[in-house]
């Protein structure tokens, strides 16, 4: 019982994480249409950039991590503004920009920092015992700042008049426009704070998991799986199934060992893409 | 003019025959040289070419394939296992086998994946790959785990065995020359079916074309000459291991077709070549290899659509009819828009 409730505590803080992430890659596709291959280039480059500040620069871990979400944010917003956009209605050109930025910035990590994982950990260290469980408090920490992301980002989209010309573009950006939104101001804007969403859950987690050029690769898959399970461009849907899948990662890897959970929900996402590629919640966000 | 447009339209159907014989040509550098060197780029530079046709094929119908590795594992692990397991070296048989067994998986898989189209279908063939790595990781007992199936004996030809370095190669040539000719039959012989998906499947399905056969007959090919692109690799590196096979590398399959250029059997040639060879220059460091690949899919979608043997072709059209529109009508000379430049 102890190891089950402990284990359901670290789905939880898993599934926040993923959530973080896969609400950033969600919205790029349903405000903009674009699958974002550099979507774990940005959170390993999130990563890179607070273990920088607080190595070379010494800043304290909280500012390193606002550095970074801004860094990130603003790479994003440049490479949205002027590279994407010029395409941006060409889902196939879109994907394959991103993908070869996301080449450039893994190769460009690798070539600045080395293929070894530099040490960086987290600022806090201890272990809170509950009654019967073990929870390390760096995972309290970023759990409650990934609750409080989650939160924001919701109230963002849909209590703001920015969420609301984002949602009213990702609807039907005809009527949109010629009600006077403007998508090139923000379209880069949304695009940003995807990234930068991206980044300031690498700089969170990094400390903790681990960080290397190379760990965006399995970030890009989780984030695909999540967002497929969820619906594509699906706020809700992505948020569910991060947890849904931070639960059976953490279960899996416990009870059966090995990949096997992973496996699981690949050929799980494979079939729900095959039967019903709305996803579990959605409707077809966007034709592609 | 409009008989020049025409023959321009049709500058493509050349391509294929080029490409089968730029292949076919390779079977000279056995035999000029024995430098290991060279060997070895000869080898890298045909698998990642072969691997790109099937990029190229599957592109034919506007469906962007990240499910190259799976079936390039499928086709290698059968070859070792065939090797390993129940002793059949036979050159002819195993590249048999390499194509057949990745393309009568492909049949249901497709029957499934092909329902899908656009951002979509990329996804599903990411999930593939990412699937593959995970199989080969799981079934020790079948595919080695992550120890992978080492030690197979080397593959013969009527007997005589292919096991030094010229007779790999010599392989790998005979292998993508095979790639090469199927992928020139297919892309020709079904130009105008595949060009009507492209350009509207719903349009070709309403006018009667069976869309569906097209596309399962295109994934199926695809698919075996993916497979003997494994056959190659594995035959080269007389490992099969799932790193061989790694999800991420397909990206670079999608790079050397989409760098060379999408619109004719040479692009992925020109590309697979050209990329492996600047690879191979700056390849004191890997990493920078991957910058320069990203570096240039950024800059050929952006400023050149059609790759780099498409622009070549343009530039080369547009000299042309400048010369022969400039003699005939004074207005081309004034620069007035040349009506037969594609409107981009």
């Amino acid at each position: 019982m102890q190891g089950f409730v402990a284990t359901g505590l670290i789905g939880i803080s898993l599934g926040a994480q993923y959530a973080l992430l896969a609400l950033g890659f969600t919205l790029i596709f349903g405000i903009l249409g674009v699958v974002n291959f550099a979507h774990g280039g940005f959170y390993v480059l999130g990563g890179y950039l607070a273990y920088s500040l607080v190595t070379y620069l010494g800043a304290p871990y909280a500012a390193a991590v606002v550095g970074a979400a801004l860094g990130t944010t603003a790479l994003g917003y440049l490479f949205e503004r002027f590279v994407l956009d010029r395409l941006i209605d060409d889902h196939l050109a879109t994907l394959m920009l991103t993908l070869g930025l996301y080449m450039m910035m893994s190769s460009g990590i690798l070539v600045m920092f080395g293929p070894q994982s530099p040490s960086f950990t987290f600022p806090l260290t201890g272990v809170i015992r509950g009654y019967g469980f073990y929870l390390p408090i760096e995972n309290l920490v970023v759990l409650g700042v990934c609750i409080v992301g989650i939160l924001s980002i919701y109230g963002l989209i849909y209590h703001t008049d920015f969420g609301r010309a984002l949602r009213a573009l990702a609807d039907d950006r005809a009527v949109a426009t010629a009600q006077g939104l403007r998508p090139t101001v923000l379209f880069p804007a949304a695009f940003a704070l995807a990234t930068g969403l991206a980044g300031l859950t690498g700089a969170l987690v990094t400390p903790i998991l681990s960080l290397a050029p190379h760990v965006g690769d399995p970030v890009l898959a989780t984030s695909f799986l999540i967002v497929i399970l969820g619906g594509l461009g699906s706020v809700g849907g992505a948020t569910v199934a991060a947890f849904l899948v931070g639960m059976v990662e953490a279960f899996s890897a416990v009870y059966l060992g090995g990949s096997k959970g992973a496996l699981a929900l690949f050929v799980l996402v494979l079939i729900m893409l095959v039967v019903k590629p709305s996803g579990l919640f959605g409707h077809r966000v966007r034709g592609a | 003019m409009i008989q020049f447009a025409r023959s321009a339209a049709r500058g493509g159907s050349y391509s294929e025959t080029i490409g089968v014989l730029v292949i076919a040509a390779v079977f000279v550098v056995p035999w000029i040289t024995e430098n290991p060197m060279v060997y070895s780029l000869a080898n890298q530079m045909l698998i990642a070419i072969t691997a790109a046709f099937s990029v190229y094929i599957m592109l034919r119908m506007n469906l962007m394939t990240f499910a190259v590795p799976t079936f390039m594992a499928i086709g290698g692990y059968t070859v070792a296992m065939l090797g390993l397991r129940h002793g059949v070296t036979d050159v002819l048989l195993l590249g048999l086998a390499s194509f057949v067994v990745p393309a009568l998986f492909a049949l249901p898989l497709g029957a499934l994946v092909l329902r899908l189209t656009g951002v979509y279908f990329v996804l599903v063939t990411f999930v593939l790959t990412e699937i593959t790595q995970l199989v080969l990781f799981e079934t020790p007992g079948l595919t080695g785990g992550s120890n992978g199936l080492v030690g197979m004996p080397a593959v013969t030809f009527f007997g005589i065995e292919l096991g030094d370095n010229r007779a790999v190669l010599q392989v790998t040539i005979g292998l993508a020359l095979v790639g090469a000719i199927v992928t020139a039959v297919v892309t020709r012989g079904l130009r105008q079916h595949f060009a009507a998906i492209e350009e509207n499947e719903l349009l070709a399905q309403s006018l009667g074309l069976v869309v569906w056969h097209y596309k399962a007959f295109g994934f199926v090919i695809a698919a075996g000459v993916s497979g003997l692109a494994g056959f190659a690799l594995v035959n080269m590196l007389l490992t099969a291991h799932p790193t061989s096979f790694s999800a991420l590398s397909s990206v670079n399959y999608i790079a050397y077709t989409i760098i060379g250029g999408k619109s004719s059997m040479l692009g992925p040639i020109v590309g697979g070549a050209l990329l492996i060879w600047a690879g191979d220059i700056f390849a004191l460091r890997g990493e920078y290899s991957q910058f320069l690949f990203g570096f240039l899919i950024v800059v050929v979608v952006l400023l050149a659509r059609d790759g780099i043997v498409g622009t070549i072709y343009r530039l080369g059209v547009r000299a042309v009819s400048r010369r022969t529109s400039s003699r005939k009508s004074p207005s081309a000379a004034l620069g007035v828009p040349n009506a037969m430049e594609p409107l981009k």
